[in-house]
């Protein structure tokens, strides 16, 4: 006899979510469907009809998780629709700024997925072990882009400024002394991680991967004759299911994919391993990438050059496009641009790409598995939600059409 | 208490002749922050650096002796430190802070302090506020309006300004030419009108002309912090000093000056009150 279990709120992520499991005599999951259950925001409906400069301001507020990623996006594709070239410490400073946000949003991953993984005797240790690497990445956030969690100086052309030669010495010096600290918050994460002995497979699925880059993001590696995006209930076999997602569901060349860092691993390091401890190994590695990356970067950059491009706001309407790869997976911001003001907003972003994904990855297993599956995705919803117009009375949809987040 | 809470009051003035020659009056300011920079008390500071245009100043973060002698001197018009205060904790990568402010900018440094909106991890890093006098401020137009509709000449030709015995001085290279105070009235910004503050009560030291003889400054250290790094400037010989009771014409010329700017502007203050108006007190 099938029966049904279901897990609202799916706990330890940012946003709500709701994963539904029907499991067979065994306890084994015949089918799971995974959902936002988030409330829509509207933000890209409020950046439009207004000046470019302010969608970055307003949609990195779309989540205080990764607020980083979200406005590099958005620079982008404004960069894009405008054709701005960046100059060269300006690319090389948002850059960094990414690479510190990766360090600190991996590391908070790992806060929240202790209680699965590290034994009591250890807490303390893992705890504090992220709490400092975290101090040092937001140090980085908060002197090259202004501040830590919604900065204020990443802007479209490049970066408000450069910094100076003292910031550049002591950001180098912090960095490499974090890099010890790191080399052994991996390892520790990594060991407990095997020592979990979780079942073989757990979490596998057939899949494929799509990452535009191995760090920061590549637009020209996002093809978007490529992408089509299909309502939930088309999706979801479940008419009540359909009803309250709040996520459209994106895919490429017509299916369902997983972003994140195994997904990077995967398609740039020839990373073949996959599952949940496949996804948490290749993000705790990409740890120490954006950590050699961001001191290399320190090393390379000429703190007198020009950061910022000259440009005029006035636009072509072009379809502009930036991509980013986040810590959760790739984001793309769209834009167009005309007469000044934004003409179209859209953004895509990671959790949105892994929802349809994380369902069925947790079938084949006992649901007790379930979250451990959910939580390998580090997933964020505030920013996936994207739909519907319900009724204030008794929430039911009363029309069904894609709002923009 | 007319001149705010204070430790000590001496008349001082730097002994570099290199900073004599350039400063407006002590060389107080340059001084103690060139000495602060030095012995490692900050890494940086904000100071009003010379603009685009003469007599404009901008903010700039001065991280080298050189740069805050290049700053020296008094401009009668604002420069925005306040703003850029952020900037050199962030990009600059500034850990020790100083920074020079007139009364109402060192007002709202301290309440940026107490209250951080917008600028985490500021606060702590502001070592050194050093705090000058101030009767009033006048907005660059005004003072274009003074030097080349009043005095007749090109704001490109004056070296230095300057404000004393009841009048505003400008010296060109060969003139010295004048406008009494009175002159200047209705052309400072509205917002001195409402001010209490003469003496930058707020500062960790503050400084001025007023009270000590031409080439001078009276300087008040306030609290802790700045008392002892005025202290170790005169150790080291950055400063001569002399007792307020054997300088003309002396610390009640001051007391006068702060007491006045109360008494009148606490009169506009009173009037805005009575007529419904908004006051920042």
């Amino acid at each position: 006899m099938s029966e049904r279990i279901v897990i609202s709120p799916t706990s330890r992520q940012e946003g709500h979510a709701e994963l539904v499991m029907e499991v067979d005599d065994e306890g084994i999951v015949t089918k799971g469907r995974y959902f936002s259950i988030t409330p829509v925001r509207g933000l890209e409906k409020i950046v439009t009809g207004k000046a470019p400069e302010t969608a970055p301001v307003m949609v990195q507020r779309i989540c205080g998780v990764c607020p980083i990623p979200h406005t590099l996006a958005s620079v982008e594709a404004m960069d894009d629709s405008l054709d701005i070239e960046v100059p060269k410490a300006g690319r090389l400073l948002r850059e960094l700024t990414l690479m510190a946000h990766d360090i600190n949003s991996h590391a908070i991953h790992h806060f929240l997925i202790a209680a699965d993984f590290v034994p009591e005797n250890l807490m303390a240790t893992a705890i504090n072990s992220v709490s400092e690497i975290r101090k040092n990445a937001q140090y980085v956030v908060d002197m090259v882009a202004g501040e830590g969690i919604h900065p204020s100086d990443v802007r479209i052309g490049g970066m408000a400024d450069n910094i100076s030669e003292l910031a550049r010495k002591k950001l180098y010096t912090r960095l490499k002394q974090l890099k010890p600290k790191v080399d052994q918050h991996v390892e520790l994460m990594i060991g407990l991680i095997a020592d979990k002995d979780l079942p073989k497979g757990l979490g596998v699925h057939g899949q494929p991967t799509l990452a535009s880059a191995k760090i920061y993001g590549d637009r020209t590696q996002f093809d978007l004759d490529r992408f089509t995006e299909v309502m939930p209930e088309s999706w979801y076999d479940d008419a009540d299911i359909a009803k309250r997602a709040c996520s459209t569901i994106p895919l490429y060349d017509g299916v369902n994919v997983e972003v994140g860092p195994r997904a990077r691993a995967s398609v740039f390091g020839g990373f073949k391993d996959t599952g949940v401890v496949a996804q948490h190994v290749a993000r705790a590695y990409e740890m120490k990438t954006a950590l050699s990356r961001a001191i290399a970067i320190l090393d390379e950059l000429d703190t007198s050059a020009p950061t910022l491009a000259d440009f005029d706001v006035t636009g072509t309407n072009k379809l502009g496009i930036g991509a980013i790869e986040g810590p959760r997976g790739l984001d793309v911001h769209m834009a167009q641009v005309a007469n000044g003001k934004t003409q179209f907003y859209s953004a895509l972003v990671p959790t949105t790409w892994n929802i349809p994904t994380m369902g069925p990855a947790t079938e084949g297993f006992h649901h007790e598995f379930g979250p451990h599956v959910i939580r390998a995705y580090d997933p964020c919803l505030s920013c996936a939600t994207h739909v519907m117009v319900v009724d204030d009375e008794d929430s039911s949809v009363i029309k069904n059409e894609i709002i923009r987040i | 208490m007319v001149l705010g809470t204070y430790k000590e009051i001496v008349s001082a003035r730097a002994t570099d002749k290199q900073i004599q020659k350039v400063s407006q009056d002590g060389g107080i300011v340059t001084g103690l922050l060139a000495f602060a920079l030095e012995e490692k008390i900050i890494e940086g500071a904000v100071v009003a650096g010379p603009g685009k245009e003469l007599w404009k100043p901008e903010p700039m973060v001065a991280m080298t002796a050189d740069e805050i002698i290049a700053a020296a001197g008094t401009k009668y018009t604002f420069s925005p430190n306040v703003m850029m205060l952020k900037k050199a904790v962030r990009q600059y990568g500034i850990e020790k802070l100083g920074t020079v402010a007139i009364p109402c900018q060192t007002m709202g440094i301290r309440k940026m302090q107490s209250y951080p909106f917008g600028v985490r991890f500021l606060a702590d890093k502001i070592k050194l506020l050093i705090g000058i006098y101030c009767m009033e401020n006048f907005p660059f137009a005004s003072l274009e309006t003074f030097v080349s509709e009043k005095m007749g000449i090109s704001t490109d030709l004056v070296e230095k300004m300057d404000i004393g015995k009841g009048k505003l001085w400008v010296y060109t290279q060969d003139d010295v030419l004048s406008i009494p105070l009175k002159e200047t009235h209705g052309y400072e910004q509205s917002g001195c009108n409402v001010c209490l503050d003469y003496v930058a009560e707020l500062g960790d030291v503050s400084t001025g002309s007023v009270g000590s003889p031409d080439g001078w400054s009276t300087v008040i250290t306030r609290t802790d912090g700045g008392d002892t790094i005025f202290k170790q400037a005169i150790d080291a010989g950055i400063f001569e000093t002399k007792d307020m009771a054997d300088v003309k014409p002396g610390l009640g010329l001051l007391e006068k000056l702060s007491a006045q700017k109360k008494e009148k502007n606490q009169k506009t203050i009173d009037k805005r009150k009575e007529m419904g108006l908004p006051v920042p007190f």
